[in-house]
């Protein structure tokens, strides 16, 4: 072991001399050197200067060069991206169908100024304009909650100060007009060198506990069209048909008026005949009528008795036969 | 190769000094310090760049100079009414004196708690002052809207007349304070008590005011009530329009067949009167002859139903018992 170590110390300064130690550390420095004193910025980026920790300047994209060793600092900031904040919901998967999480009531949930409760779910587009004022305003940890909580506390004053049917209907797009400016004040207040560019409202929904109840008022309202429906139907099958019943009565009374006029013609017109016969020789023609009427009355008959008035006590004889006869039958 | 070993020997020496001895210090944009010596501060300095201190002696003490942010807890609290909300709040602060910071608090960490007792005490303080309405609404913006609600009744309803569904406008309490002033309030009352911390508080803001438990439970149920007035509403719309439906049915049923009914009686009468002035006409003529006419036209028709026993009286006999007649 001894000598083995012996050995690899003499044969250490062989080759690792000072001179070349200082080689690889001039190396090495020179490493660290280019290491530290070239950057990028990216299209999207601004890039801030600081040296010896004091704001220096801003460079646009490119390749840039700056004092190296940690003297001069550089702080790359995406100026031209727009960001978004979501609130009462977050993206899962971003993608050509986007998968989101709902129900964040922690963030939703809000009074109405009626006193009501509401979900509303929307997002905020901000971009940094300033971005020496985006580095250094701000704790950089607190930076985007500051912006959540700004937004947050302006889209719930916003809501307080409104009728939760209004929120849900009309006036949704006076809060997101509404509260573009209110924001932008706000974080103008705190110099975080940030403008929201737009606010878009997504879901607004009352609370889960009521929506059931929401929803049954649009229930009603397909009932009450179903009801009036039933009536327009009752209507509609039965009116033609009275309609048809009405023109039936009118047509057989009509029908009947017809034939009875006409009958009475006809009746007329014989007896004119008749008549006209009549007048020609009365008392002949009155007897001859009478007499045929008899025979053709009488002419066919069988078993009619004839009663001559001044016998006594036929008829009761006559009336005894008849029974015989049919009890016989 | 001795010179050489000279000049690692000088820029080791070199390095272990300017650690050890380093009589330069930054200041980072964003950042302020105060520097002690044996305890005792002797500079503060809020300028970023390169400064200098004594070696050895001297401690810098780096704090932000940046807008710090502070969480204040979900805290349930009374309104005036005594009707109780979970008010969450956040407020922003920066240190503006950090000797002061130092000599009262020394460490962010540990101000943090002392902020929060402060300003949840001023929130606590200014709510429980304030009306429900003060703490929601930030203005009487809500009485200048007409709360019409837009209901999607379909193309079979335009006749429906819908008086008064979801109520009269209603007038709601107006506020003299608002959100935002109970958000200056509140800051005002806190500004003071930490201004010995050496902080400056920016503002306080309720960022989200919820109801209690218990409340939202009958609030849910004020909603439900509201809404389900509002769907018998239609509901016995529905009915009565299709009660009105099926009158109208019997209405007009009636109508019609009640003039039909006229029109043909009418009709029939007409054609009776007719009928009778037709025979009238001809059978005035000779009324003796009609009546004999008519006499025996109407024995052909009822004579054969009877049981008969003809009488030697009838004048058809006359010749009967003599040629000559009786």
């Amino acid at each position: 072991m001894d000598s083995r170590s012996g050995n690899w110390r003499q044969k250490f300064p062989k080759w690792l001399t000072p001179s070349v130690i200082l080689v690889s550390l001039a190396v090495l420095l020179i490493l660290i050197f280019s290491l530290t004193s070239f950057f990028i910025v990216d299209q999207t980026e601004d890039a801030v200067l600081t040296r010896f920790g004091k704001y220096y300047t801003t460079v646009g994209p490119g390749l840039h060069y700056k004092l190296p060793f940690g003297i001069d600092r550089s702080y790359n900031v995406p100026v031209k991206l727009i960001q978004t904040e979501q609130f009462g919901f977050r993206t899962v998967k971003s993608g050509a169908t986007s998968t989101y999480s709902n129900n964040r009531t922690s963030e939703s949930t809000m009074l109405t100024g009626d006193l009501n409760i509401v979900d509303v779910e929307w997002i905020i587009q901000y971009r940094i304009m300033d971005s020496r004022a985006w580095l250094f305003n701000v704790n950089r940890d607190v930076r985007n909650s500051t912006i959540r909580d700004i937004s947050q506390s302006v889209i719930n004053a916003l809501v307080g100060d409104r009728a939760i049917l209004d929120i849900i209907g009309p006036e949704r797009t006076a809060i997101e007009t509404g509260a573009i400016p209110m924001m932008n004040d706000k974080l103008k207040e705190f110099g975080l060198g940030v403008t929201v560019i737009n606010v878009q409202l997504q879901n607004i929904v009352p609370p889960s506990g009521v929506q059931a109840s929401f929803e049954d008022v649009n229930k009603a309202i397909q009932d009450m069209n179903r009801l009036i429906n039933e009536g327009k139907e009752a209507y509609n099958a039965e009116i033609p048909k009275a309609a048809g019943e009405a023109e039936k009565l009118i047509e057989i009374a009509q029908g009947y008026a017809v034939e009875r006029v006409n009958r009475a013609k006809g009746d007329v017109a014989r007896f004119n005949s008749v008549y006209a016969e009549y007048r020609k020789a009365p008392e002949v023609t009155r007897k001859r009528l009478y007499l045929e009427t008899i025979e053709d009355l009488f002419g066919d008959e069988k078993g009619t008795t004839l009663v001559d008035k001044k016998l006594d006590n036929l008829l009761p004889i006559k009336t005894l036969e008849k029974t015989t006869e049919k009890g016989a039958n | 190769m001795k010179s050489s070993t000279k000049i690692l020997t000088v820029i080791a020496v070199l390095l272990v000094l300017s650690v050890i001895v380093n009589p330069f210090y930054t200041i980072e944009e964003g950042t302020q310090v105060v520097v002690t010596r044996f305890g005792k501060i002797v500079d503060s300095s809020a300028m970023a760049g390169l400064h200098s201190k004594t070696p050895f002696l001297d401690t810098v003490i780096t704090y932000p100079k940046t807008v710090m942010s502070l969480e204040g807890d979900s805290q349930r609290i009374p309104t005036k009414e005594n009707q109780f909300i979970v008010v969450d709040t956040t407020s922003r602060w920066r240190i503006t004196d950090p000797v002061k910071f130092y000599e009262s608090v020394t460490s962010v960490e540990a101000s943090y708690s002392r902020l929060s007792d402060i300003i949840d005490s001023a929130v606590r303080t200014v709510i429980t002052s304030a009306s429900l309405n003060d703490v929601v609404r930030s203005s009487n913006l809500i009485n200048e809207r007409r709360h019409e609600e837009n209901f999607a009744l379909g193309a079979d309803v335009q006749d429906v007349q819908l008086p008064q569904i979801t109520g009269d406008k209603v007038i709601y309490e107006s506020i003299s304070r608002g959100r935002d002033r109970l958000s200056v309030e509140m800051a005002a009352i806190a500004k003071d008590k930490v201004k010995e911390f050496g902080v400056e508080l920016l503002d306080i803001v309720l960022r989200q005011i919820k109801y209690s438990d218990e409340l939202t439970e009958s609030v849910y149920n004020r909603m439900i009530k509201e809404r389900s007035q509002i769907a018998q509403t239609f509901r016995s719309t529905g009915e009565g329009k299709k009660a009105e439906w099926m009158g109208k049915l019997e209405n007009e049923k009636k109508n019609l067949l009640s003039v039909a009914y006229n029109k043909a009686e009418k009709i029939k009468g007409d054609a009776d009167a007719e009928a009778s002035r037709i025979y009238a006409e001809s059978y005035s003529r000779d009324p003796e002859f009609y009546g004999f006419w008519k006499s025996i036209e109407t024995y052909r028709k009822t004579v054969p139903n009877f049981d008969k026993i003809l009488s030697t009286d009838m004048d058809f006999f006359k010749y009967l018992y003599s040629p000559n007649g009786r």
